[in-house]
């Protein structure tokens, strides 16, 4: 292949005072076996920097440059707060840099190594923020692919950052590790089954990944091990891993059913989306639980032979478009203005929200109400203090859903409280990845239209998703 | 030409096929050479254009053999000429143009998959290719094994050409797309930062459709001009 040698030893260029760029070189802060990490600092940019030089040359591995390519080139277009922001880079055949924001934290790694023993509630709260990340990430068509420990950055504050795209996917980009001859490119013991046969535009394999994290810092242990040989890393493809409660019994069920949901061997069988996820990670009621999460003991040798056998004809399931992951397991906000007492519009956001629901197996509603505020100085009735004008309204909420009938893991309630309802409705819409608001625009209120048509419109404006109006 | 212009493009590159579709030929032909004269842009011959002064009739279809047929009944004798002498290839130091592909050019060979696209590299010699003829926009890059691999760019992204790799660009026609949308296709490269922008760009085809109509030219051409077939 054409790619030249005879760069001028990057280490020549990049040496602690120099200035490439108008970036001025701090100390080297780490070496590794792909490319050499400096920090700097630049005039008019007021972030801690770092830049990373690609170990390029004589002697040096191939990998190592489009690895530099690929990320430069995703990292550019990414817009995330759980991504390290881009500030430049130079030219690939004089002086290879990408410049970049200096995350504070330290990696997942360094906590796993120390053999840090994490609590549930911890392995939970740093997957669902995992989870978070992975969807910035393919909301915008990109797959990390290489989502390990020590590609996770923690920081002070909890903060979640994913780094290192070398090995990523972007869709709109051409992916220059496409058709590579080495199959399986990337940690043995974290990637998906689908990524050892070579597929890279699978955004189910981050949640695959996502899962064997989640089941190490529960257990201690990797579910599929750290194989050397590609027969070994096929194993994962009909190999089911130990289930987690085995090693340790405090883990509850739920949680057994839902990491086991990410590894499973079929991207189709695990949770469709980073956000869907995220959302059972946070509602631990929503989770159904299967069979998965009642496993004690580890397969059978007849039971693994035969999964064996249906393995040898692994087919990986069709790749969705990234973004589009998430239309497919919406998650629906119904507003619902419970003050509102016209029969006909109720009934109508009832019927759009059954068929909406209807169209979409594995959507979900979340109703959503939202109150001034409660007061103070509580009455000595209940319906008057806060707990019990929230309930007054949940009731009426789950009033409204009662004809949908709907499962209780399709379905939640939120009385939301704020002086402003359409910021709010917004706000909750962003934090939880929704994909539609639903809201109903009575004819029939002649005295309050006017504040609220400006909150629909507001809505209309602001939504970070589609907003369904039904009228009667 | 407006909108390359704003976009900062210091020198066009006409790929061919500037007449044969469409009902201006004749302005078409001076505002290119003019630019050419200039140095402002280097233009390729296409296979219409030299079906204006070769035997092409049982090369082509009969809706172009009869846009031929008019388009050489409104050319002046130097118009032809200046097609006649427009080359078919033109190297540069790292970058190739022309027509349909740099392997045989005159044979009016399609690039549409990863074989056409490799012989094509392979015969330019050039980091860079650029290509017309088919009418659909893509990309191809030279993957870790060689083989040159088809990317459909998303109009308006710059993506990142860097010169260690060959890539060879379609970059579309500026009529009948083909993809069903009629917007025009072009592409911008700036060397030095190693970017490729593939655009699409509204124009009035039907206006241009019209034009095509009224030159008594076969409806087809015209129809495809707005559905973008």
């Amino acid at each position: 292949m054409a790619i030249k040698t005879d760069i001028q030893a990057v280490d020549d260029i990049f040496q602690e005072g120099k200035i490439v760029d108008g970036f001025l070189l701090g100390p080297e802060v780490h070496r590794g076996g792909m490319a050499s990490l400096f920090s700097a600092t630049k005039e008019g940019i007021d972030m801690p920097i770092l830049l990373k030089i690609p170990r390029v040359g004589r002697d040096q591995p191939v990998e190592s440059l489009i690895g530099f390519e690929t990320e430069l080139t995703i990292l550019r277009a990414l817009k995330s707060p759980h991504v390290p922001k881009y500030l430049g880079s130079g030219n690939m055949a004089t002086h290879p840099y990408i410049a970049m924001e200096r995350v504070s934290g330290h990696p997942l790694e360094d906590l796993i190594k120390e053999g840090k023993k994490f609590s549930i509630d911890e392995v939970i709260h740093i997957g669902a923020d995992l989870a978070q990340a992975v969807q910035s990430l393919h909301a915008q068509d990109a797959i990390h692919l290489d989502i390990k420990p020590e590609n996770i950055l923690i920081d002070d504050k909890g903060k979640l950052t994913l780094i290192d795209f070398g090995l990523s996917h972007h869709s709109r980009y051409p992916d220059l590790l496409a058709e590579e001859m080495r199959k399986g490119i990337g940690s043995a013991p974290y990637i998906s089954p689908e990524q050892v046969v070579g597929v890279r535009s699978d955004s189910r394999s981050d949640i695959f990944s996502i899962g064997v994290i989640m089941y190490e810092m529960l257990t201690g242990a990797l579910p599929f091990g750290n194989p050397q040989t590609m027969g070994g890393l096929r194993k994962r493809m009909w190999a089911q891993a130990f289930p987690p409660r085995a090693i340790r019994k405090e883990i509850p069920r739920w949680l057994q059913e839902v990491v086991l949901r990410c590894l499973e061997s079929r991207a189709a069988d695990r949770y469709q989306s980073a956000t869907r996820l995220r959302q059972v990670l946070r509602d631990p009621e929503s989770v159904v639980l299967t069979e998965r999460s009642e496993r004690v003991e580890p397969l059978s040798f007849w039971e693994h032979l035969k999964r064996w056998i249906r393995a040898a004809g692994y087919e990986p399931s069709p790749s969705p478009r990234p973004s589009m992951t998430n239309l497919d397991a919406p998650l629906m906000i119904a507003a619902i203005d419970t003050r509102q007492s016209d029969e006909d519009l109720r009934e109508r956001m009832q019927t759009t929200a059954k068929n909406l629901l209807n169209a979409y197996p594995e959507s979900r509603l979340v109703c959503i109400s939202t109150i001034a505020g409660t007061p103070t100085y509580e009455g000595k009735q209940e319906s008057q203090t806060a707990s019990g004008i929230v309930r007054g309204h949940l009731v009426q909420l789950m009033e409204w859903a009662k004809p949908l009938k709907l499962p209780p893991e399709r379905i939640s309630y939120h009385v939301l409280e704020a002086l402003n309802a359409a910021s709010r409705i917004v706000e909750f819409a962003k934090d939880n990845d929704a994909s539609l608001i639903l809201i109903g625009a009575s004819h029939k209120m002649p005295n309050k239209v006017t504040p609220w048509r400006t909150s629909m419109t507001k809505i209309v404006e602001e939504a970070p998703c589609s907003v369904h109006i039904v009228r009667t | 030409m407006a909108r390359a212009k704003e976009l900062g493009v210091t020198r066009m590159v006409f790929l061919g096929d500037i007449v044969g579709y469409n009902a201006d030929p004749c302005a078409l032909i001076d505002r290119i050479g003019e630019l050419v004269a200039s140095n402002k842009a280097i233009a390729v011959i296409g296979n219409h254009d030299e079906a204006v002064f070769k035997d092409y009739r049982n090369r082509m279809n009969a809706n172009a053999n009869a846009a031929i047929e008019w388009t050489k009944s409104q050319l002046s004798a130097s118009q032809v000429q200046f097609l006649k002498d427009l080359p078919l290839i033109v190297n540069e130091e790292n970058i190739c143009f022309t027509h349909a592909s740099a392997h045989n050019p005159e044979e009016w060979n399609y690039i549409t998959d990863s074989m056409s696209a490799w012989l094509c590299a392979q015969s330019s010699g050039k980091i860079y290719t650029f290509v017309g003829h088919s009418h659909e926009q893509a990309l191809f890059y030279q993957s870790a094994v060689g083989k040159l691999i088809r990317f459909a760019p998303h109009p308006g992204d710059e993506v990142p050409v860097m010169r260690h790799r060959q890539w060879v660009s379609v970059v579309g026609s500026l009529g009948q797309p083909r993809d069903g949308n009629p917007e025009a296709c072009f592409a911008v490269f700036e060397p030095e930062s190693e970017v490729l922008t593939f655009h699409r760009i509204e124009y009035d085809q039907f206006t241009a459709a019209e034009k095509v109509r009224r030159a008594g030219l076969p409806e087809d051409l015209a129809n495809r001009l707005i559905t973008g077939n």
